[in-house]
C-alpha cells in the first residue's frame, strides 16, 4: 500500500511504517483497540487511520437509486437483461436473466433444463438491440457430455426461433465458435476452471455468460453424508467465485440444479420456500440456496402441447424466489427450434 | 462532569505511562498546565501534549467519549426514545409487535431463509423512512449496503410508487396535500443511497466511512446491511478470527445507531444445525453474533404462509404474526388476501402474463 496517498499527518504515517502493517486489508479488519495497541497511537488517531485507509480502499462512493435508474452506474445497475429469446419467458422474468448474480434453474431429469442453457448460450451472442450481450458463452458440463448435436440443430433453426431478427444478420453470427465448452470431472477441476480459464475468457471479453450444467452433480457425488461441513466449504468457495465474477464483469451466471424428493413428515430442518404442493425441492440444501439470487423451477406436466406439426410435453416454469419478481409461472414447450413459452390463451391440448 | 483518569483515557499507551510517571493521574491535575510545561514535565512531544490537553480537558467531542461523560437518567432516555420514533413496516400487525415499527437508534436483525422476504422488508423500510412527518413518518433518508447483489432498483421503484399512492389516498388536510407535492417516486429514489460491497473488507471500510457520511447527512435515519452473513461466511474460514472481527463489527454498529440516531437493520441467513440427530434451521454466524442486535426478527414459512417472529427484544414480548408480500411491498396478511387479486398499479402494468399469486419473494 502506498502510504504517501493517505491524508494523514507524518507522525501517524511513521507509526504505520514502524509497525510494518502494510496492507489496507489488514488495517481495515483490525478492530480499533487492536490497531491502537499495534500502532501505539491514541484512539482518535486510530480512527483517522481507519477512515483514511477506507477512503483509499473504496471504489465507488454511495450512489442514489435515482442515479441508478438513470443508468449513471452501469456496473451497479446495468439497466438491461439477457433475453431468453422468447417474449413469454422474458415477460415472466421481467426482461430476462439479470446480469448481476446467480440464477438457478432446478428440475427433474428430462424436464428440459439443458435446453434453457443452450438457448441462452445462443441468445447472448446477439447484439444488445436483439436482447443479447454481444459476446459468447462458457458452458461448464459436469454431468453429461455437451449435447453438440442438439446445439447444431438449434443453430440451423435460429431464424425460426427469432423472427424478430433479420435472417441476414443471423447468418453473420458464427454461433458455435463462440461457445467455450468445459468438461470438469471433479471439484478441483471445477474450481480451477472458474478461477482461471473462465476468468481469462471474461477478461478478454470473449464471453458474457456462464452456464454450469449442473452444480449438483459434483457436490452430490463427491461427498458422503457425514461430510456436510466439507461440502459446505467447497460450495461456498465455488459460489463466492461465481458471485465475484458476475459482479466484476457484469455477466449473468446460469446454474442448472437437480432436485431431491421431499420426505413425508415434519422436518424442522427443511426449508420448502412455501412450495407446499411440491414433491421435489432443489438439491444442495440451504447453503446453496443462500447464494442464489433468482431461483426457477421447471416441471414436466402430464399434458401435451402442439405447435404446427410438432408436439411437446408441457413444462411449467416457475419463479420460486427473486428480489424483483412475483411468484409466478408460465407454460412452455421444447421444440425443434428451441424453448418457447405459451400464454394461457395459447394452450391447445 | 466526571473526573477522568489518565489511565482510562483514549491516549496512546506510551503517552499515558509518561504522564502517570510525571505525576498526572486525573484530568484535574492537568487543568492549569500549559502545553509547553506538560511537554517538559512529562517528556512528550508538543503535538502529544496538545492532544493530551485536548482529550482530557474539554471532553466535549462526543465521538471520543460517549457514555463516559454523558449521564442520562432513565426518564431522559425514555423521552429520547419516544421522540425518536420508529419506521413503520406497512404490516400493521408487525408494527404492533414492534411497538410502532423498526426503532430508530437501535439495531434490528432480520433472519430468514432465502426468498422469504428479508430484502423485501429492507426495501420497504428504505421507502417508509421517507414518509413525510405530517403523515406520521420520519421524513428521513436511507443508506442501503448491499453485499448479496439482491438490491434491484426496479423493485424499489415499485414499492415507492405504491407508498406514494398510499399516502395520497390518506391525505386529508392542507399540510398533507402540500407535503405530497414533494413526496414523489423520484424524491424517494434520490433518498436511498446504495453501497455495494464484494467482501467483508469492503464492508468494514464502508462502515468506517459511514460515520462521516451520516454526520454530513443527518437526514439519514436508516442504515440497511443486506446481508451480514454473505461476506463473513464466504471468506473467513478461521472461526476465531471471524468471531473477533464480528465482535468489533457489532460494536461499531451499536455505536453507529446510538451516535447518529439511525435505525440499523441487518439481515442474516439461516443455516442447518444438527443436534442430537435432529436438524433445524438457525440464524447463521454463530451464538456470539446472536448478541449483536438489540432485537431479532425471524421470517419463516408455515405451509404457504409467511410469518414474522420477534425474539430477544428487551422492550417487547416475543410474538409471531403473519404477513404477505404483494406487488406493492410488505403488507398485512389479512388485508392483502382480499385486495391481492383486484389490485394494483404495479400488477396492472404486467398483468398480461399468467400469474398464480401476487407474491414477491
Amino acid at each position: 500500500m502506498d502510504w504517501e496517498k493517505l491524508e494523514l499527518n507524518p507522525k501517524i504515517i511513521n507509526a504505520l511504517k514502524k509497525a510494518n502493517v502494510n496492507s489496507a486489508k489488514k488495517i481495515l479488519s483490525l478492530p480499533a483497540p487492536d490497531l491502537q495497541r499495534l500502532l501505539q497511537l491514541s484512539n482518535s488517531e486510530v480512527q483517522l487511520v481507519h477512515t483514511a485507509v477506507a477512503a483509499l480502499y473504496r471504489s465507488v462512493p454511495p450512489v442514489t437509486a435515482l442515479q441508478l435508474t438513470r443508468g449513471e452506474f452501469p456496473s451497479l445497475e446495468p439497466g438491461h437483461r439477457l433475453s431468453f429469446a422468447c417474449p413469454v419467458l422474458d415477460g415472466l422474468l421481467h426482461g430476462g436473466l439479470p446480469l448481476l448474480g446467480i440464477t438457478e434453474l432446478a428440475g427433474e431429469s428430462a424436464a428440459g433444463k439443458t435446453q434453457f442453457g443452450l438457448q441462452l448460450s445462443l441468445s447472448v451472442q446477439y447484439s444488445r438491440e436483439h436482447g443479447g450481450l454481444g459476446a459468447g458463452a462458457v458452458y461448464i458440463c459436469t454431468e453429461d457430455p455437451f449435447p453438440i448435436k442438439r446445439l447444431r440443430q438449434l443453430i440451423t433453426q435460429q431464424s425460426r426461433l427469432r423472427p424478430d431478427v433479420p435472417p441476414a444478420l443471423i447468418r453473420t453470427i458464427r454461433f458455435s465458435d463462440n461457445i467455450y465448452i468445459e468438461h470438469t470431472a471433479d471439484l478441483e477441476a471445477l474450481q480451477t476452471c472458474v478461477t482461471q480459464r473462465v476468468r481469462t475468457l471474461l477478461e478478454r471479453g470473449l464471453v458474457r455468460l456462464i452456464v454450469v450444467d449442473s452444480v449438483a452433480a459434483l457436490f452430490r457425488s463427491e461427498f458422503q453424508a457425514d461430510e456436510a461441513i466439507e461440502r459446505a466449504r467447497h460450495l461456498l468457495a465455488f459460489s463466492a467465485t461465481l458471485h465475484r465474477l458476475s459482479h466484476t464483469y457484469s455477466v449473468p451466471v446460469f446454474c442448472i440444479n437437480q432436485v431431491t424428493d421431499v420426505v413425508d413428515g415434519p422436518n424442522p430442518g427443511r426449508c420448502d420456500y412455501g412450495l407446499v404442493e411440491s414433491k421435489v425441492l432443489p438439491a444442495l440444501g440451504i447453503i446453496w440456496a443462500n447464494q442464489v439470487m433468482v431461483r426457477l423451477m421447471l416441471r414436466r406436466q402430464e399434458r401435451c402441447l402442439r405447435s404446427g406439426e410438432q408436439t411437446s410435453a408441457a413444462r411449467k416454469l416457475e419463479v420460486v424466489f427473486a428480489p424483483h419478481l412475483a411468484r409466478a409461472s408460465c407454460l412452455c414447450g421444447v421444440w425443434e427450434e428451441g424453448v418457447r413459452g405459451i400464454t394461457q390463451e395459447g394452450v391447445v391440448e | 462532569m466526571m473526573l477522568r483518569t489518565v489511565s482510562s483515557s483514549p491516549l496512546a499507551p506510551s503517552v499515558k505511562v509518561r504522564l502517570i510517571n510525571a505525576g498526572f493521574h486525573t484530568a484535574a491535575d492537568l487543568t492549569e498546565v500549559q502545553p509547553l510545561q506538560l511537554c517538559k514535565a512529562a517528556g512528550i512531544s508538543p503535538e502529544e501534549a496538545d492532544e493530551v490537553l485536548r482529550t482530557l480537558r474539554d471532553d466535549s467531542s462526543p465521538l471520543q467519549q460517549g457514555a463516559a461523560v454523558q449521564s442520562l437518567t432513565a426518564l431522559d432516555l425514555l423521552h429520547q426514545e419516544e421522540t425518536r420514533g420508529s419506521i413503520v413496516t406497512f404490516c400493521s400487525e408487525l408494527d404492533a409487535v414492534l411497538g410502532g415499527g423498526v426503532p430508530v437508534g437501535k439495531t434490528t436483525e432480520i433472519c430468514g431463509v432465502p426468498g422469504v422476504g428479508k430484502t423485501q422488508l429492507c426495501v420497504q423500510l428504505a421507502v417508509d423512512v421517507q414518509i413525510p412527518v405530517c403523515f406520521g413518518g420520519l421524513g428521513g433518508e436511507a443508506v442501503f449496503i448491499d453485499t448479496e447483489g439482491g438490491f434491484v432498483v426496479e423493485r424499489l421503484v415499485g414499492v415507492a410508487e405504491a407508498a406514494v399512492k398510499h399516502c395520497a389516498a390518506l391525505a386529508e388536510d392542507e399540510e398533507q396535500r402540500k407535503a405530497l407535492e414533494s413526496f414523489s417516486v423520484e424524491k424517494i429514489l434520490s433518498g436511498v443511497f446504495l453501497i455495494r460491497c464484494q467482501d467483508h473488507t469492503e464492508l468494514l471500510a464502508e462502515l468506517h466511512l459511514l460515520h462521516d457520511f451520516l454526520r454530513k447527512r443527518p437526514q439519514v435515519q436508516l442504515v440497511v446491511i443486506d446481508s451480514v452473513a454473505f461476506p463473513f461466511r464466504h471468506e473467513l474460514e478461521d472461526l476465531s478470527h471471524r468471531t473477533r472481527i464480528l465482535t468489533g463489527f457489532s460494536q461499531q454498529l451499536t455505536h453507529l445507531s446510538a451516535q447518529h440516531g439511525a435505525a440499523v437493520v441487518l439481515t442474516n441467513q439461516m443455516t442447518t444445525k444438527v443436534s442430537s440427530g435432529q436438524s433445524k434451521l438457525v440464524p447463521a454466524l454463530g451464538e456470539i453474533w446472536g448478541h449483536a442486535a438489540t432485537q431479532r426478527l425471524i421470517l419463516h414459512w408455515e405451509g404457504a404462509q409467511r410469518f414474522a417472529s420477534l425474539y430477544k427484544s428487551s422492550s417487547h414480548r416475543d410474538a409471531t404474526v403473519p404477513y404477505h408480500i404483494t406487488a406493492e411491498g410488505f403488507r398485512d396478511a389479512s388485508v392483502s388476501a382480499s385486495s391481492a387479486s383486484s389490485l394494483s398499479p404495479a400488477a396492472g402494468s404486467h398483468s398480461k402474463r399468467p400469474r398464480t399469486e401476487h407474491q414477491h419473494s
